[in-house]
Parts: structure tokens; C-alpha cells; sequence
């Protein structure tokens, strides 16, 4: 593809794609038939061939990795109860994920589950490490040096009101498209595009004052984080 | 939802800015923007914040692979709660035929019951239009006035 101009590569996509997600579609549907007819083998290949995407959901929503499992777990049982109801006139995958954002709704409900709550600043030093990778010039080296950039990341993200937290992390982080986040959110493909690029400038707009506050400060704290549950 | 960040692109251009940022933007629309962003400072300088913050976001960890271990966990709660389902099934079993039985006895009973009653009232009715019968008067009832008039000048003819 080397030779291929971008845009000829990004319309021969574009024809590539739909065409593998109607074979999928497809493939599913007829899984899905034969899990309504009783087979569990069926329903287990179902649950492998969305597994991956259901835990990037739950992960993109509810944004704490221990309760991902179980959540999805729970929602593949809830799939397969109400199975026989569904009538394959949207794509399963569409149900699956819309069945997903509720229970994670379900979960924060009840949970009342509060974000994660940080009580102190980033350091100057953390801070230059994170600009060396929005600077392109410094990404970090070591697993040690990631996990820390990681951990920093988590923690402008939770400034950021919870709808653009989700959609960066489902986008970004979990690969969903636009018009998959479109499908599950009951949105606007436009508005979902709008959203993202306004929440990328707000990421970025805590990411500077926190970059102000720290160059304003005489001496940077150290840092702790809490999380915070509300029950 | 109002723009808090310092630099905001021109609102038409979001969509757009955001298909460039994802690769997606070719033909007229790429033209399109590319002529814009040349002219707009604005929303040149928001292209290049989104493109930070991507490259900040690239950071972030996607969710835990479930591992192949995760359909069979499902399957196996969804065999034990099926399992409970019919053992809880299985529990009221014994139950719920008594009750059809009973139910059935019931039924039986009151179509008995029934037929019996109407049999009886049947008979009850026979028996009465005989009596009617046995008690019944011969003569028709007077038509007219006139009638009625001559049957009493013939009853009080005797006198």
C-alpha cells in the first residue's frame, strides 16, 4: 500500500470495511438463530466473537478495570435470557452494546459509584513527562516511565465531565468508530464527531493549567488518589 | 454544551476537523477543510491541540483482554442458573399436578352438578304444564265487547 495514493487507500477502505462488517453481520445472525434454536455452542462462539468489545465498553463507561469483568459477565447472561426475544432486525451487535451501556447505567446506579478522586497535584516532574509525550519528543521509554504517564492521563481525564471521558476512552482507547459510538449512544454521527473533537480540546485545556499551575508553583506535591464510593 | 477550552475551531468545521484527525477526510471535503484551516487560524491552532490531546490519549490502556477462559465462566453461570431454574421447577412440580387433578375432579363435580339441576328443573316444568293442563279451561276468552256482553245476558238468561 506503500505506493498507493492516501486518499485512493482511504476510499478502498471505506468499500473494504462495510463489506467485512455485513459478512460479520451476517456470520452473527446465523449464530444468533441457531442459539435461539437451543444450541450453546452457538451462543458461546457469540460470546468470543464480542467478548473483547463488550469489556472495552464496559471499560470505556464505567472506567474502573475491577468491575469489568463481572459486569460483562453479567451482561452475556442477560443477552442470553432475552435472546429468543430478539428479532435480528438490527445488527446483534447494535442489541449487545446497547444491552452493555444499561447495565453499566444499571451498575453505576446502583453502585452509586463516584469518579475517582485525586487530593493532591501532579508534580513539575510528571508534568514535563507528560509534555514530552504531547510534544511528540519524549514518549516514554520504560514500563515503569508508561504506567506512571498512564496514571497521569487517568487523572486529567477525570477532570473532564463524564460524557467526554467516555467518548475519548471508547474512541481512543477501545477502537469503537464513530458510528458505532452513534449506534450505542443514540446519537448524531455528526454529533458524536462535534463531541469528540470539543472533549480532545478540553483534555488538552486541563492538561494546560495544570501545566500553569505547576510552572506557577513553588514546590510541587506529591500525589495520592482515592477512590470514592458513595454507598 | 459550551466550549471551555481556550482555542475553539469554527463550529461548521468540528465534523470535519475530526474526520482529518481519524484519517477519514478525503475528496472535496479535505479540499474543503484544507482551504479553511489556510485562512483560519483558529481553527488551524484547534487542529493542533486535537492532535496532542490523540497523541496524549494514546497513553491510555484499552480494557483487559477477557481471555479465552471468559465464554466458558458465562456458560457455566448460565448452566447453573438454568440448572436452579428447573430444580426449582422440579420442586413445585409434584404440586402443580395435584392441582390439575383437583382442579379436574372439580370441574367434573359441578358439570355433574349441572346437568343434574337442569334435569330436575326440567321435570319440575313438565309437571306443571301438565297441571296446567289437568286445570285448564276450555272455553276461549271473549274477543269483543259484544261478546263479552252476550255471555252475560246468556249467563243471567237462566235467572
Amino acid at each position: 500500500m506503500a505506493d498507493v495514493p492516501k486518499s485512493m487507500a482511504a476510499s478502498a477502505s471505506a468499500i473494504a470495511l462495510p463489506m467485512a462488517r455485513q459478512r460479520k453481520r451476517e456470520e452473527d445472525a446465523e449464530l444468533v438463530r441457531l442459539a435461539q434454536s437451543g444450541e450453546e455452542a452457538a451462543f458461546e462462539e457469540l460470546i468470543r466473537r464480542h467478548q473483547q468489545r463488550v469489556f472495552g465498553l464496559v471499560n470505556g463507561i464505567l472506567r474502573r478495570r475491577e468491575d469489568v469483568e463481572d459486569v460483562a459477565q453479567q451482561v452475556f447472561l442477560k443477552v442470553f435470557v432475552s435472546l429468543k426475544r430478539f428479532d435480528l432486525r438490527a445488527a446483534f451487535s447494535t442489541w449487545l452494546y446497547k444491552i452493555t451501556v444499561n447495565e453499566c447505567w444499571d451498575y453505576l446506579r446502583k453502585k452509586k459509584v463516584r469518579p475517582l478522586v485525586y487530593e493532591a497535584d501532579l508534580s513539575e516532574e510528571q508534568v514535563s513527562r507528560l509534555d514530552g509525550v504531547v510534544s511528540a519528543e519524549r514518549p516514554p521509554e520504560s514500563p515503569v516511565q508508561r504506567a506512571e504517564a498512564r496514571d497521569m492521563l487517568e487523572r486529567l481525564l477525570d477532570e473532564l465531565p463524564e460524557q467526554d471521558q467516555r467518548l475519548l476512552t471508547l474512541k481512543e482507547v477501545e477502537g469503537f468508530s464513530v458510528q458505532e459510538l452513534a449506534e450505542i449512544l443514540s446519537l448524531n454521527v455528526n454529533t458524536v464527531k462535534v463531541r469528540l473533537f470539543r472533549a480532545r480540546a478540553r483534555l488538552m485545556d486541563v492538561y494546560r493549567r495544570r501545566l500553569g499551575s505547576v510552572s506557577n508553583r513553588p514546590a510541587a506535591k506529591g500525589r495520592q488518589k482515592t477512590h470514592g464510593t458513595g454507598s | 454544551m459550551e466550549p471551555v477550552h481556550n482555542i475553539a475551531a469554527c463550529p461548521e468545521f468540528e465534523a470535519l476537523l475530526e474526520d482529518q484527525l481519524a484519517g477519514e477526510l478525503s475528496g472535496a471535503d479535505a479540499e474543503k477543510l484544507a482551504k479553511h484551516v489556510e485562512g483560519c487560524a483558529a481553527c488551524g491552532d484547534a487542529l493542533e491541540e486535537a492532535t496532542a490531546g490523540t497523541r496524549l490519549l494514546q497513553l491510555a490502556e484499552a480494557a483487559p483482554d477477557p481471555g479465552p477462559g471468559f465464554s466458558r465462566v458465562v456458560m457455566a453461570r448460565i448452566r447453573a442458573e438454568s440448572d436452579r431454574r428447573s430444580e426449582e421447577k422440579s420442586l413445585w412440580l409434584p404440586l402443580i399436578s395435584v392441582a390439575w387433578r383437583f382442579a379436574a375432579s372439580a370441574t367434573l363435580a359441578l358439570l355433574v352438578l349441572v346437568t343434574f339441576d337442569a334435569s330436575r328443573h326440567s321435570q319440575a316444568r313438565t309437571r306443571v304444564a301438565q297441571s296446567h293442563d289437568l286445570f285448564a279451561d276450555p272455553t276461549s276468552p271473549p274477543a269483543s265487547r259484544d261478546e263479552v256482553l252476550r255471555m252475560v245476558v246468556e249467563t243471567n238468561h237462566g235467572n
